[in-house]
């Protein structure tokens, strides 16, 4: 009896292995090269610059939170076939960025933070982790893109005409966005500007365009968020007289729920001003599925919610 | 090779969590691995506080203290204080957890320090960690030595001791009737799990380890009354789980951590419906009659 079970076990086993010699054939791809970037902020701008010489292939769709982020299996085949690999980097990507950093042994792989100042780089003090998300000064945006761009050109150098020239139609775009948020952000009165989010994803955005940061949770969207967080958050507001908090697209609005009812109760009206795209930006076909759409989607949302 | 690999890992991890889980499973103590990767969070918290961050090995060794402390204090209450099992476990881990997250609330809380971002693994990346040798020469991933030292390690662990486990399993007094100290097995059973659950989470991720120590050895303790047989049954069904975890990730492009829980989930339905004698399909025919 148990000889039979198992002899079945086994068998089923013995059968299961003849599986395992198929699959990881890659689809040819025309003899292009492939770049495997991880979050869509970073996609964007790759695409538009290496897109045409290049297959660009995006690991991370709307709305994920590249802290939460896990690979499928076609993840890994991409990861693994890719002939460059380009992350954000400063713990975004959280656990990935060991394997990334391994991965250099063997292919080119360029983290676009390394091409910012380190004195821009934003820390909560000096042990802190520091602030990954870089890309809402669009200034701070350019120093990353430029060095990737160069890092590209160092690669590939048969076409760096071609990608200088992308890049500086890029570079353009992000410098338009700059004086449009400034331009939409004055609009507010001074004492109103002031940003509170879930989490701390604006702190290059409130440096950059001169608006103060709140954040519930700390620059995780993993931390927990403590009561004497929520109850003085919530004497802040009332004080300051806030009109109005922001959800964001990759975070859950639970815990701003609690600061809008603890208002609510102390007798001061917030309302949820709208969805900021932080980690993530939209859906590549909508609007917001573009960097500089992301962006001047933000922008308006601030401003409206603020004024 | 991204499929053997993977899959390879898989089978690694499956045949020490099932000799393992087997033995866990007698003792009541199967959700221990669950317990373990919680506790492990204060393990984490004080490594970070002493060595500061980008310090994977101190991590690592704070997570394989707190998980061997965690195992010590369940085995101490269950045994000693004779408190329930599953009381001791959730005690214990609960406990520690919360003092984790103390910890890194009033120590640290503007780091990004969690087990799910500093510790845990995740079996996808596996063949991307590849190890190289001075010549350059790849040898394969990292993770498969870990898992493959791991193994061999229980496997040596459970030809010297499979008597002295058996018997302090099943019947303790008449195990130390016959002089076996029973205490010594207890606990070189929990530190092998708490060192082999620790390495795995690094290697593979929380939730793979913790199906492959429960899933497994349930579905074997279904098919076999006899310890031998069932340790066998758990490793092999373990095994088929990875590779059956792997195919069903490719089909549904999802994660294969969570297909091979899947899958393993699935042999146990599988075992529980058409199971001989027993089996609910089995049962149904023969009322039918």
């Amino acid at each position: 009896m148990y000889f039979c079970t198992m002899r079945l076990a086994l068998l089923l086993l013995a059968t299961s292995l003849l599986f395992i010699s198929c699959d990881d054939n890659e689809e040819n791809n025309n003899g292009m090269k492939k770049i495997v970037v991880t979050t869509n902020i970073i996609y964007d701008a790759v695409e538009f610059i290496a897109g045409e010489k290049n297959e660009v292939i995006g690991l991370m769709g709307a709305g994920v939170d590249p802290h939460l982020y896990k690979a499928s299996q076609k993840d890994v085949l991409k990861l693994s076939s890719a002939d460059m690999l380009v992350y954000n980097g400063l713990h975004l990507e959280g656990k990935m960025i060991d394997i990334l950093e391994k991965m250099k042994r063997t292919t080119t792989v360029i983290a676009v933070s390394d091409g910012v100042d380190e004195l821009s780089i934003i820390r909560s003090d000096e042990f802190a982790t520091p602030d990954p998300h870089i890309w809402f000064d669009a200034m701070i945006w350019k120093q990353a893109i430029t060095y990737f761009t160069d890092e590209l050109i160092k690669w590939d150098p048969s076409n760096a005409s071609h990608y200088f020239e992308r890049k500086e139609k890029y570079l353009l775009e992000l410098d338009q966005l700059n004086i449009y948020a400034k331009e939409l952000l004055s609009e507010v009165h001074h004492s109103q500007r002031v940003l509170i989010t879930a989490h701390d994803a604006f702190s290059y955005f409130g440096r950059a365009y001169d608006i103060e940061v709140y954040g519930l949770q700390g620059i995780s969207t993993m931390s927990e968020f403590g009561l004497k967080d929520v109850s003085e958050l919530v004497t802040f507001i009332i004080d300051r007289k806030i009109k109005a908090v922001f959800v964001e697209s990759s975070v859950s609005e639970k815990a701003l729920k609690s600061v809008i009812e603890g208002c609510e109760k102390q007798g001061h009206e917030v309302k949820i001003g709208g969805m900021l795209y932080s980690d993530a930006m939209g859906k590549r076909d909508g609007p917001e599925g573009t960097y500089k759409g992301m962006f001047s989607y933000n922008i308006s949302t601030i401003s409206k919610g603020l004024k | 090779m991204t499929a053997f690999w993977i899959i390879f890992t898989g089978a690694l991890l499956a045949a020490s969590s099932g000799i393992l889980g087997s033995f866990l499973l007698l003792r009541k103590m199967a959700m221990i691995g669950d317990a373990i990767s919680h506790a492990v969070l204060p393990g984490i918290a004080l490594a970070y506080l002493v060595a500061g961050f980008d310090t994977n090995y101190f991590l690592l060794i704070g997570a394989a203290l707190f998980g061997m402390i965690t195992t010590l204090i369940i085995q101490w209450l269950d045994k000693r204080i004779k408190m329930q099992t599953d009381a001791s476990i959730g005690v214990t881990f609960t406990f520690l957890f919360a003092l984790g997250i103390i910890l890194i609330s009033a120590f640290a809380s503007q780091i990004d320090l969690d087990q799910e971002c500093v510790l845990y693994g995740e079996i996808a990346y596996v063949p991307l960690d590849l190890i190289y040798t001075a010549s350059g020469e790849s040898i394969g991933p990292r993770q498969v030595w870990i898992l493959g030292v791991n193994l061999i390690i229980i496997l040596i662990a459970i030809v010297a001791g499979w008597r002295g486990w058996i018997l302090s399993s099943f019947d303790e007094e008449y195990a130390r009737s016959l002089g076996i100290k029973t205490t010594i097995w207890h606990y070189s059973l929990m530190m092998l799990v708490s060192l082999t659950t620790v390495v795995s989470f690094e290697s593979v991720g929380a939730i793979l380890v913790v199906a492959f120590l429960v899933i497994p050895p349930a579905t074997a303790y279904l098919l076999s009354d006899k310890l031998k047989v069932m340790v066998v049954l758990s490793v092999v069904f373990g095994v088929l789980s990875s590779i059956m975890g792997y195919y069903l990730a490719w089909v549904l492009d999802s994660s294969i951590a969570g297909s091979m829980a899947v899958s393993a989930g699935m042999l146990f339905l599988l075992a529980l419906f058409f199971r001989p004698k027993e089996g609910i399909v089995v049962k149904w025919i023969k009322f039918s009659k």
